[in-house]
């Protein structure tokens, strides 16, 4: 199970890396909510049984011990659910600024992004944008 | 003092953040309920920083009473409270410099309210004793930091921003995951418990933990700006108002910076565990390598936002080399620095917002002659720019001294070398603008107007300078009684050489982990009793 896991967080990173090199923000935008996704079912991976140097295995905090293997341990849980929150609202955020950039820009294309942040060219990448 | 009024620290900015988002319409009533706020926190953090001493070394308020290491601990002590205390004074000093210099279709509406959540994460990150707590203060302070870069909404914030964010996404997203894997491989996430972890099972760490300390410094460092992830920092700060601009430059990346000082000396680079030698020489090289390529930027830069930009990051270089020395004294020198250099570059942010607005530019290529226009400014520049430089009676003279006798006793050569190369071209940075932009003839797109002209650069700005000379009175006081401020610094960062005092501090309070196995779980469920093994 936790080599399956472990494929698939290795797989959405791959993913998810290839779509944040992408020119165009859309991808990007997708490209970093995959790699949260990654982030979240690696921490899930991690969470087992973690055998600690001594040999001891460590279960759910407070008992200390997972008798009989009974409890897995709900902390990573509730990490990961913390973060699946934050990252939804970092995910909205991202949209409207992702609608916000085209609306004053009229493209999310990386390269004529940037060549929106030199002031010269400001005016005539403007004009040409209205034209097309 | 109660330790849990701690919590109010954290609270007071939510409280202030809430408040102004009702009241955003009425920008008075915003600044009154922020500034009330401001002072009231920095009054409490000052009065809980007098309350703390020898017997008293921090406060620990362990939120719901539960238990370390179950529960989240929110650790007092007299590193966080020296940081919070110059980070609200920073605030302070922007704040009021906003209410004259911020362009008002920005301030008016959410500057406010987002203002006061920026600093509730700052604030949090400085007191929290849990990693992943750490992780949500972060993330409370860089949500803030997004909405703040975009408030202006023109285009070149527009595209800043999008950088801005989506590269703290992906620092974000490894900081969670780093924090499961510690989780998954220590059982652990409160930092006193990692560092027990840490030093008991010396040579015997669990495997692939180097690699956690080093993906987690990989997080810090880009919050710190440090080499080779600092390129966003100049671009991005660029774009910003200078009052926001301030607030960025002195607390967002000295939180990545604290972060390394409280966490590695004590557990992911234990200077008593061989097995992390790689951490503590990847910090060595980060450290020299950024101070030293970041320099070369600050003298090359034409734009004065750039230099100020470039000069925070060599320095980061200098608090990195202050923590790879591990010992009593480059603690304390790592965080005199710290503490002096955020007034200063917060102050020189709030001197460069104002030269914009007095002679129209930043750019040393079109400024000239603001000594004989505007005396008081310059002067205020001077003070905190050789502060900064470090000449001896001001403020940032101590702390290198220190730095510079430590790496040399301790035989870092290569890094005492790029130190001191830094310092010399700091000075060459900071002259060529004073050169530039204070001496030479009178020059700069408003400089030359008519007597009598309407635009802006006679108006008079009281409250901008109110706001450096807050800053510029503090850096003297931290220089002229380095003595004192010096002494305050050894016995705040006392814990961070000798880590037993925080442990201890910390997990003292634990009454369950000492509990035979049974009563615990009798507390949680009966039934599984007889079925433990013992």
């Amino acid at each position: 199970m936790t080599l399956l896991l472990g494929i698939c967080v290795a797989v959405i990173f791959a993913v998810s890396v290839y779509l944040m090199l992408s020119r165009e923000l859309k991808s990007v935008a997708m490209g970093v909510f995959l790699f949260s996704h990654a982030a979240h079912l690696g921490i899930l991976a991690m969470s087992g049984q973690p055998v600690l140097p001594g040999g001891v295995v460590k279960g759910a905090p407070v008992l200390g011990t997972s008798p009989n293997g009974i409890h897995v341990d709900p902390l990573p849980q509730a990490l990961i659910l913390t973060s699946i929150v934050i990252s939804f609202a970092i995910m909205a955020f991202l949209l409207t600024l992702l609608v916000t950039t085209f609306r004053t820009t009229r493209t999310l294309n990386v390269d004529r992004l940037s060549e929106e942040d030199r002031p010269e060219s400001m005016s005539h990448s403007v004009s040409r944008e209205v034209t097309a | 003092m109660n330790p849990n009024l701690i919590a109010l620290i954290v609270v007071i900015p939510l409280a202030t953040g809430v408040l102004c988002a009702l009241a955003r319409r009425s920008t008075p009533l915003c600044r009154f309920i922020g500034l009330t706020a401001l002072l009231a926190n920095l009054g409490l953090v000052l009065a809980m920083l007098g309350s703390l001493g020898a017997g008293q070394p921090m406060f620990v308020s362990m939120m719901g009473k539960w238990a370390p290491p179950f529960g989240i601990a929110i650790v007092f002590d007299g590193l966080s409270g020296t940081l919070l205390a110059i980070a609200l004074t920073v605030a302070v000093a922007a704040y009021i410099h906003s209410w004259n210099l911020l362009p008002r279709h920005i301030e008016h509406g959410w500057f406010h309210p987002l203002f006061h959540m920026l600093i509730l994460g700052v604030n949090f990150s400085f007191l929290t004793g849990d990693l992943f707590n750490l992780f949500v203060a972060f993330e409370i302070m860089l949500m803030a930091s997004y909405a703040l870069m975009c408030l202006g909404g023109t285009r070149q914030q527009m595209s800043q921003a999008f950088k801005y964010v989506l590269l703290n996404l992906v620092g974000s997203t490894v900081f969670v995951l780093t924090a499961g894997m510690i989780y998954g491989v220590t059982g652990t996430l409160n930092y006193a418990d990692l560092a027990r972890f840490v030093a008991e099972n010396e040579g015997a760490l669990p495997t692939g933990f180097q690699a956690l300390a080093v993906a987690l410094l990989f997080v810090f460092c880009l919050k710190a700006a440090v080499f080779p992830l600092w390129f966003w920092l100049p671009d991005t700060y660029h774009t910003l108002p200078s009052s926001i601009g301030a607030v960025f430059a002195a607390l967002l990346s000295k939180v990545g910076v604290y972060a390394v000082l409280r966490m590695y000396p004590m557990a992911f680079a234990n200077p008593g565990v061989d097995d992390l030698e790689l951490v503590r020489a990847i910090l060595s090289i980060l450290a020299g390598v950024t101070m030293v390529l970041a320099i070369l930027g600050a003298v090359g830069a034409t734009n004065l936002r750039r230099v100020v930009a470039m000069i925070l990051i060599a320095h980061v270089g200098y608090l990195i080399f202050g923590v790879t020395m591990m010992n009593a004294e480059s603690f304390a020198a790592t965080l005199h620095y710290m503490a002096q250099e955020m007034i200063i570059i917060a102050g020189l942010m709030l001197c460069i917002g104002l030269i914009e607005q007095r002679a129209g530019s930043v750019d040393l290529r079109e400024l000239g002659g603001l000594a004989r226009r505007y005396p008081l400014l310059s002067t205020m520049f001077f003070l905190l720019a050789m502060g900064l430089v470090g000449i001896p009676p001001l403020s940032g003279f101590y702390g290198k001294a220190v730095l510079l006798r430590e790496g040399a006793s301790s035989g870092a050569w290569w890094l005492v070398g790029a130190t001191t190369f830094t310092a010399v071209l700091t000075l060459v940075a900071i002259a060529r603008v004073w050169i530039t932009a204070f001496w030479s003839e009178v020059k700069g797109p408003l400089l030359d107007l008519p007597e009598g002209a309407k635009a802006g650069p006679d108006m008079p700005l009281p409250l901008a300078y109110a706001g450096i000379g807050l800053l510029v009175g503090v850096s003297l006081i931290l220089g002229f009684g380095a003595e004192r401020s010096y002494s305050w610094t050894q016995q705040a960062t006392a814990s961070l050489a000798a880590p037993s005092i925080y442990i201890d501090g910390v997990l003292d309070l634990n009454p369950i982990r000492d509990l035979p196995d049974n009563s615990t779980l009798a507390l949680i469920e009966p039934d599984l009793q007889h079925t433990v093994t013992p």
